[in-house]
């Protein structure tokens, strides 16, 4: 019994040749559609979480008033997180670091040039925490500074340089610092310290300048451990905002999460728009075989596969296609193959099986 | 006359129900056919022979009526009961064949074997069914797209003997035949006949009646001479 009917498969395979072949072409593109296309989404996720996943550690704390702050020497005028509030926040964390940090955007002078950048008060001990020195040595106090790697270059700052800062005016006189490192590239920082076009400069400098002494702008806590990322929030939450909202508190897992989410969702939809192509596609490929419009058409069909591996290898950053979580996409699009191949088996089956004995010789 | 007769239509009315109103395609027919008759159905266009063929091969049920095949109430049987009682008692030869192409003359005799028994057929039983029509071991592994319409017509009578049936329905068995081939091919049914079966023929061609000991006609859903 079992052979019979395995002979009769290949045997209707043989003598529809041509037909046979083109539906293992049509399964083989559909399978390469939705492998492709669910390893282009799983490759935006992970491109995505490498970028954010450097910081992911991160509890940003930030006020819940939005603060403004004027240039160098104008006494604060706006709320910022205070020397209670962060107190508290130093309690409810724990044992993780908590960072205070003074920002603001400022005017400078290089030489004879003008720049404008962010500049960042820290304490020096918190600097080497979250940031990497590329060039020089950490600021010990005092009026010594760090760079960013783009304020560096393009301003061709060495170990030494000195930057005024304020805004360049004849009638004042400006405060200066000494660049004693340059930093790493950072690119963007999901913790909001940006520091490639920025300035960091000892807190005590920072507040004797700017003002705002115990009054801090932001406030990072560096986890131990990413597990506790939920209680800790949760912990400074419960201890700052008990009565009211004082600070707002968000993390880049969280943001992490909200943009995986939203890939994933493209990635099914793009799977989505790829399996209705996908029929699309093979309904034109079988039509056109049965009008027999691609009797010379091998090379067409040679050119549409190839012409989609171009694509699909020009589409995007191709460093993830062989990552687990990208290359798990070729099993899905196979399994969805075989599926379908099975369903448009089974249904003229069951359709040819229920049918009226009659009605079935009427056909014939 | 057997008392119990191989095939019992007693009042049977077929009635199909068409938008433009209902059709009654048999009306009260009652008729027996005994085994190892020869009989032949005849009559024109829309008389009814092809409603009548499709009772008698239980295709199909009668609207009202019983219809009694091999002492069994073919209404009362199950769809599955019917489908044994087609492959078992029940050899079916059409104008037009119907071989499957994509078997072997040997393999589309053997088919119904292969779906009663299960398993492929190693008795010879299919391959001496083929002889008995005419075909040796060369032309039984012909494709049915290689043979002549006289020789698909003796393979697909051999595909309807395989299983040793009771009856031989024939729905115009030489339709599709040259004058001589279809002489031959009634050869067959008459020494079918001969050797026990019950053949029952529809044709329209007289010449092909004759070899009928009993005919049948219909007008109008009605026998109007048995």
């Amino acid at each position: 019994m079992k052979d019979i009917f395995l002979d009769l498969s290949v045997r209707s395979v043989r003598l529809n040749f041509l037909r046979s072949l083109l539906a293992s072409i049509g399964i083989v593109i559909g399978v390469v559609a939705i492998s492709s296309m669910g390893m282009l989404g799983a490759n935006m996720q992970l491109s995505v979480k490498q970028q954010l996943s450097s910081d992911v550690n991160t509890i940003m704390i930030s006020s819940d008033v939005v603060r403004t702050s004027s240039t160098a020497g104008t006494p604060q005028t706006a709320e910022g997180i205070d020397k209670s509030t962060l107190n508290d926040i130093t309690n409810a964390a724990g044992q993780n670091d908590v960072i205070p940090i003074h920002n603001t955007r400022t005017q400078f002078t290089i030489g004879s040039t003008d720049g404008r950048g962010s500049i960042y008060g820290l304490d020096p001990n918190d600097i080497t925490k979250f940031l990497t020195i590329a060039q020089g040595e950490n600021i010990k106090g005092g009026s010594d500074a760090l760079v960013g790697p783009n304020i560096a270059n393009n301003f061709n700052m060495n170990i030494g340089s000195r930057i005024k800062i304020g805004q360049n005016n004849v009638s004042i006189t400006r405060p200066t610092v000494r660049v004693a490192g340059i930093l790493a590239t950072r690119g963007f920082a999901s913790d909001g310290v940006n520091t490639d076009n920025a300035i960091i400069v000892p807190d005590t400098w920072y507040t004797d300048h700017y003002g705002g002494k115990d009054l801090y702008d932001q406030v990072n806590v560096i986890l131990q451990n990413i597990d506790t990322i939920n209680q800790t929030e949760a912990a400074i939450d419960d201890k700052v905002n008990r009565k009211t909202n004082v600070v707002r508190i968000s993390d880049a897992s969280s943001r992490l999460s909200s943009i995986s989410s939203t890939l994933g969702t493209i990635t099914t939809f793009i799977l989505a728009i790829g399996s209705i192509s996908l029929v699309v596609a093979a309904v034109s490929i079988f039509n056109a075989f049965i009008l027999g419009i691609i009797g010379a058409g091998m090379g067409g069909i040679c050119s549409l596969v190839i012409g989609y591996s171009v694509v699909s290898a020009m589409i995007g950053n191709t460093a993830y296609f062989f990552l687990p979580e990208s290359i798990m996409y070729v099993p899905y699009g196979m399994i969805i193959g075989v599926v379908v191949c099975v369903l448009s088996g089974l249904y003229p089956a069951w359709r040819a099986s229920n049918m009226d004995p009659i009605d079935a010789l009427r056909n014939e | 006359m057997n008392e119990s007769p191989l095939i019992r239509l007693a009042d049977v009315t077929k009635v199909y129900h068409l938008e433009s109103g209902n059709f009654t395609a048999l009306d009260h027919v009652t008729l027996d056919i005994a085994e190892n008759e020869f009989v032949a159905i005849m009559g024109p266009s829309g008389s009814g022979k092809s409603t009548m063929m499709n009772q008698l091969g239980i295709l199909d049920v009668p609207t009202s009526g019983t219809l009694f095949i091999d002492g069994r109430n073919v209404a009362k049987m199950t769809p599955l009961e019917r489908t044994h009682m087609r492959r078992d008692v029940i050899g079916y030869i059409f104008q037009k064949f119907y071989l499957i192409p994509l078997l072997s003359a040997y393999e589309n005799v053997e088919y119904p074997l292969i779906l009663k028994y299960k398993k492929r057929d190693n008795t010879g039983k299919a391959a001496a069914v083929l002889k008995s029509v005419g075909f040796d071991e060369q032309m039984s592994s012909h494709r049915p797209n290689q043979l002549s319409g006289g020789q698909q017509q003796r393979v697909a009578i051999a595909r309807a003997l395989v299983n040793d049936p009771k009856i031989l329905l024939c729905d115009e068995p030489t339709g599709n035949l040259d004058r001589k081939t279809g002489f031959q091919i009634m050869d067959i049914l008459v020494g079918l006949h001969k050797e026990g079966k019950t053949v029952i023929l529809v044709t329209h061609d007289p010449k092909i009646a004759e070899y009928a000991h009993r005919t049948i006609v219909l007008e109008d859903g009605r026998v109007v001479e048995s």
